[in-house]
């Protein structure tokens, strides 16, 4: 909203600076946003909040100023003179859409002579980035731009059948706005009609066929309310807000709907001539039930932490346009709220409107905010423990968006096989369907990367996914499913990002406590390479494993599709299923002081056993004195150990808490290990 | 035998003590240590040795005292001789490798980075755990209540347009879903799950169709807090808001708040704090206003409180002096690595 000083001294006379009134507004709850030098006038563009639509008039904004000045408001009260003939002879006003259109007025004026405007019309509507366009539509403007209340202006020879009717529009229907567009309406708008076709888009925009022009002589002016939603509707939908729109959408003044009719008139007569029907024709009735609020006489202190004097509180509102009503009790208050201010209807809004004209810099800094203890949630703590390993192993953290294109949101999920859910609008452009992992947009950051000659960005983050559950499943608390994840891509191979993921859960206490363990088993999924990926399974004593992760090297597809260039590991964990470690106690296992003994291993086994189960058989022959049990060196040689084999060099570190370990009883739990190992995987000691 | 003078004794003693420290402080080679040590402290014919003899022939009533400077001197001398060895080893290891380029370069430590953004989170949830707000987390789908009933945004709120939301395709029932559009939400989860006194803060990914440019992003974090406490007034906001400011911006800020207008809070404020000689708006704030206390059961006569709202983007990019939010989001590591 753009105000004129010189428009405003109309309603108010404030002392001081331009900027001193500016300060004084922003301070009371009219932002400033700019202060323009024009002519001899100065344009001060101030923010109003959706709440005060009252403010959207030159006069509301005066009240304001009077208010917070001390001084008096002088607001018109337009009497125009009526003349021969009757207004409800030339038209007649059907309302069919009550719930959209509350009340509709018409004044009718005859004989009027089109043309250009005085100078301080011009010239006021300048200074508010208005351009004139002629007598009849700049009055609609000015009184638009005075109290709050759009106006339409209509050529009433162009009115066909000497009605007007305010209905909703027809699916489909086709309208020619002012600005000769033709726009097709939709069953939300609403639309002024006469006995034939619409005639203007109600509250937003007037119709080309009855715009006032040069050789117009009837005018009919129109003065409505209309809901805000069908204004919306038509104003968003079509992509037509006007002042008129945006004005009926936050809702004016009803009050105001036979002011302005009657200051519109008294305006058209003095600058365009012509005679004025008797009478308005009036549909509808105005929805106007103002307030009637009680204020306890320590309520305002007790919002506040401050007091305002009741003489004070009492000025404050009746300066506002709140009246005072006797009330029972010398305790109570009763306040009646002006029909302008429909934002008012319980005690804590009278609190606000005297805190904001008293200002907010009364209330204290100085309150005393007792202590309280506070915890890290279980989910806080497992978040910044994983970043905080990653970050530890040279990682940054990214950011991308949650929701992605169609053939990113293609990528199989390892969460789940719904399909991905689409949103409207798009996030942006393309992007209209939530991920259900992180992993395509950490690739396609990195292939950023590698755009612009950056090859080494190895990148995580920790956001969520999104998973429509299963209709089996669709009483559940939400139909969507958010998992907590943490996500990485890396340079690299499989043994890198798996030495990560185990980092993150060795992070977070997986594997310290003797009740979990980490499973990994072969994974075949995209974006990772046949043959390369594993999912990871977490074992917790006494429940089923369940799936917290996926790991593997990107597939040479992936790798072109996104350009990453050289080859690329990739991992993706649930950190909502890994959240309980959190709370896992941490108890100290005391380091024994007693010497290591090292003993190395050469284990013969059969191509395809897995490292894993060679480790799970050591492990349970050796029994607690195994420290560490380290893979030192695969080899493979047909010559020297047959085909289809391979070796294994182990190193076991030996220690017991019961005193040093001798030779005998190192080469005792070798020997256990060697045997188990034969039993398990068929393994060979090799001399 | 005359009896040795316990001066004179010590005066030997401090002689020996002198030659010895300078002659091995000279020593250069093994040799000269050996020659060094047999001298001083040789067991047979060393001067130490020598001296020891002459102990006997001190006063009985001087013997402890004589006894003590002997031992005083010998460890004196030990030590020097240890020195002096540790020095000849060291000089012979060095002496093996040749001199270094000090100017080339160090083993690179790959040093990984946190998001500007987290970093600005964590210091907003650090600040306000000191005052006792705990951070909590909640969904981003959302549903009608949450993201607007409860928090007193009505049907014909033009908040709630269907084009300034993102709707999804699927919904609970007749109740369509969308992407949260504030973190209220979790406050009201919150409140709706325990009772008051409450300290909260809410933080996350909120998303709102603007078109990408310089200062908007159709996704963005928020972080909110909530106080609701019996007796709570605009008093405890605005000194939260200041202490909030001091410690965030440092040292002593001005921060100003201005009447402002939120569905959830009444009386409501935009918060300003001066930076760099400009107000600079920081976040909304505001009493958190009886209809949405009474919409997650509380009573509003019992209780009040306050909340307030920060947009993290906004901050961290006055913080870094980023001039285009977008950068938060195209993971350039050219970017991230300078966090």
């Amino acid at each position: 909203m753009i105000i004129s000083t010189n428009w405003l001294a109309d309603y108010v006379q404030v002392p001081g600076t331009v900027d001193e009134l500016d300060a004084r507004l922003l301070m009371s709850g009219l932002n400033h946003e700019s202060t323009t030098r024009i002519g001899d006038d100065t344009a001060v563009e101030i923010e109003v909040t959706s709440n005060r639509p009252d403010c959207l008039g030159h006069i509301g904004v005066a009240r304001e100023a009077a208010v917070l000045y001390g001084r008096p408001l002088h607001v018109p009260d337009p009497r125009p003179l009526e003349g021969a003939g009757d207004a409800s002879k030339s038209i007649a006003v059907e309302i069919r859409s009550p719930e959209i259109c509350p009340c509709y007025t018409a004044r009718v004026l005859r004989g009027v002579r089109v043309g250009p405007s005085p100078q301080w019309l011009v010239d006021r509507l300048a200074t508010v980035g208005m351009a004139s366009v002629n007598n009849v539509v700049d009055v609609t403007n000015y009184v638009m731009l005075e109290c709050g209340q759009p106006l339409h202006a209509f050529d009433l020879s162009r009115i066909r059948g000497g009605r007007i009717i305010v209905r909703r529009a027809v699916e489909g229907e086709p309208f020619t706005a002012i600005n000769h567009k033709v726009y097709t309406l939709t069953e939300r708008m609403c639309v002024i009609a006469d006995a034939e076709r619409p005639v203007a888009l109600a509250g937003v925009m007037g119709g080309a066929d009855t715009e006032i022009g040069p050789g117009t002589t009837d005018v009919l002016i129109e003065s409505a309310q209309f809901a805000p939603l069908p204004v919306r509707a038509a104003a968003r939908g079509l992509v037509l807000a006007s002042p008129s729109s945006y004005r009926f959408e936050r809702g004016p003044d009803p009050a105001m709907v036979d002011w302005a009719s009657r200051r519109a008139a008294a305006l058209v007569l003095e600058l365009a001539g012509g005679v004025l029907e008797r009478g308005g024709v009036v549909a509808g009735e105005l929805a106007s039930a103002p307030a009637s609020i009680t204020l306890p006489a320590g309520r305002v202190g007790e919002v506040l932490g401050v007091d305002v004097a009741a003489l004070r509180q009492e000025a404050v509102l009746t300066g506002l346009g709140f009246v005072g009503e006797p009330a029972a009790g010398s305790q109570l208050r009763r306040w009646r709220a002006p029909t302008w201010r429909r934002d008012c209807w319980r005690d804590i809004d009278l609190v606000e409107e005297i805190a904001r004209i008293e200002g907010y810099e009364r209330v204290s800094e100085d309150a005393v905010i007792a202590a309280r203890p506070v915890e890290l949630s279980s989910r806080e703590v497992t978040v910044r423990r994983a970043g905080e390993v990653l970050v530890g192993a040279g990682l940054c953290e990214a950011m991308t968006r949650s929701v992605v294109t169609e053939d990113f949101a293609a990528t199989a999920s390892p969460w789940g096989d719904t399909p991905p859910i689409v949103i409207a609008p798009p996030l942006v452009r393309g992007a209209d369907r939530l991920r259900r992992s992180l992993l395509p947009s950490l690739l396609e950051a990195r292939g950023g990367n590698v755009a612009v000659g950056v090859d080494d960005a190895d990148l995580f983050e920790i956001a969520r996914a999104y998973l429509a559950r299963p209709t089996a499943v669709e009483n559940a608390a939400s139909p969507v499913e958010e998992p907590l994840l943490v996500s990485f891509v890396v340079g690299g191979d499989f043994a890198r990002a798996k030495g990560l993921a185990d980092g993150v859960c060795a992070g977070l206490g997986i594997d310290r406590d003797g009740g979990t363990r980490l499973v990994y088993r072969p994974l075949l999924l995209d974006p990772f390479a046949r043959g390369r990926a594993a999912e990871i399974l977490l074992e917790r004593r006494g429940e089923p494993a369940v799936r917290i992760g996926v790991v593997g090297e990107v597939s040479k597809a992936a790798t072109g599709r996104f350009g990453l260039g050289a080859a690329v590991a990739a991992a993706e964990l649930r950190l909502d299923r890994l959240e309980f470690t959190a709370s896992l106690e941490r108890r100290l296992v005391k380091p024994i002081d007693f010497p290591a003994m090292q003993r190395d291993v050469n284990l013969v086994v059969a191509e395809s056993v897995p490292w894993g189960d060679v480790v799970d058989a050591i492990r349970s022959a050796a029994g607690e004195v195994l420290e560490d049990c380290r893979l030192v060196q695969v080899w493979q040689d047909a010559e020297r150990l047959g085909a289809g084999r391979k070796s294994l060099v182990v190193t076991l570190a030996l220690r017991s808490g019961a005193g040093t370990l001798s030779g005998e009883e190192a080469g005792r739990v070798v020997d256990a290990v060697v045997a188990e190992c034969g039993r398990r995987v068929n393994a060979v000691l090799r001399g | 035998m005359t009896a040795v003078p316990l001066d004179s004794f010590r005066a030997d003693l401090e002689r020996l003590r002198a030659d010895a420290e300078a002659a091995l402080i000279a020593v250069v080679d093994a040799a000269a240590l050996e020659a060094a040590r047999v001298e001083f402290l040789g067991a047979r014919s060393g001067r130490l040795k020598a001296i020891q003899k002459s102990l006997g022939g001190l006063e009985a009533a001087d013997k402890p005292a004589g006894g003590k400077h002997f031992n005083d001197a010998k460890n004196a001398i030990t030590a020097c001789l240890e020195a002096a060895q540790a020095r000849l080893a060291g000089a012979a290891g060095e002496a093996e490798a040749a001199p270094i380029d000090v100017t080339l370069p160090g083993a690179t430590v790959p040093l990984g980075h946190f998001h500007p953004l987290t970093r600005t989170i964590r210091r907003v949830q650090e600040i306000m755990g000191r005052l006792g707000f705990e951070s909590v987390d909640g969904p981003e789908v959302e549903d009608q209540w949450h993201n607007f009933e409860a928090l007193a945004i009505s049907a014909e709120h033009p908040a709630r347009d269907p084009l300034d939301n993102f709707y999804l395709a699927v919904a609970r029932g007749a109740d369509p879903l969308l992407l949260r559009s504030q973190t209220s939400t979790v406050q009201i989860r919150v409140m709706e799950n325990r009772e008051p006194p409450l300290r909260i803060v809410s933080l996350g990914r909120v998303y709102r169709p603007d078109t990408a440019d310089a200062t908007h992003y159709p996704m963005f974090h928020q972080v909110e807090g909530l106080l609701v406490e019996p007796g709570t007034t605009m008093a405890h906001l605005k000194s939260v808001l200041r202490l909030f400011a001091s410690s965030f911006l440092g040292g002593d800020v001005r921060v100003r708040c201005r009447p402002s207008f939120f569905p959830v809070t009444e009386p409501s404020g935009e918060v300003d704090g001066e930076w760099g000689g400009r107000w600079v708006e920081m976040g909304g704030a505001g009493m958190v206003d009886p209809a949405v206390l009474e919409a997650v059961g509380y009573d509003p006569d019992a209780v009040s409180g306050f909340a307030f709202g920060l947009g993290v983007e906004r901050i961290a990019a006055r913080r870094h002096g980023v001039d285009d939010i977008r950068d938060f989001y195209r993971n350039d590591v050219r970017f991230l690595r300078q966090f």
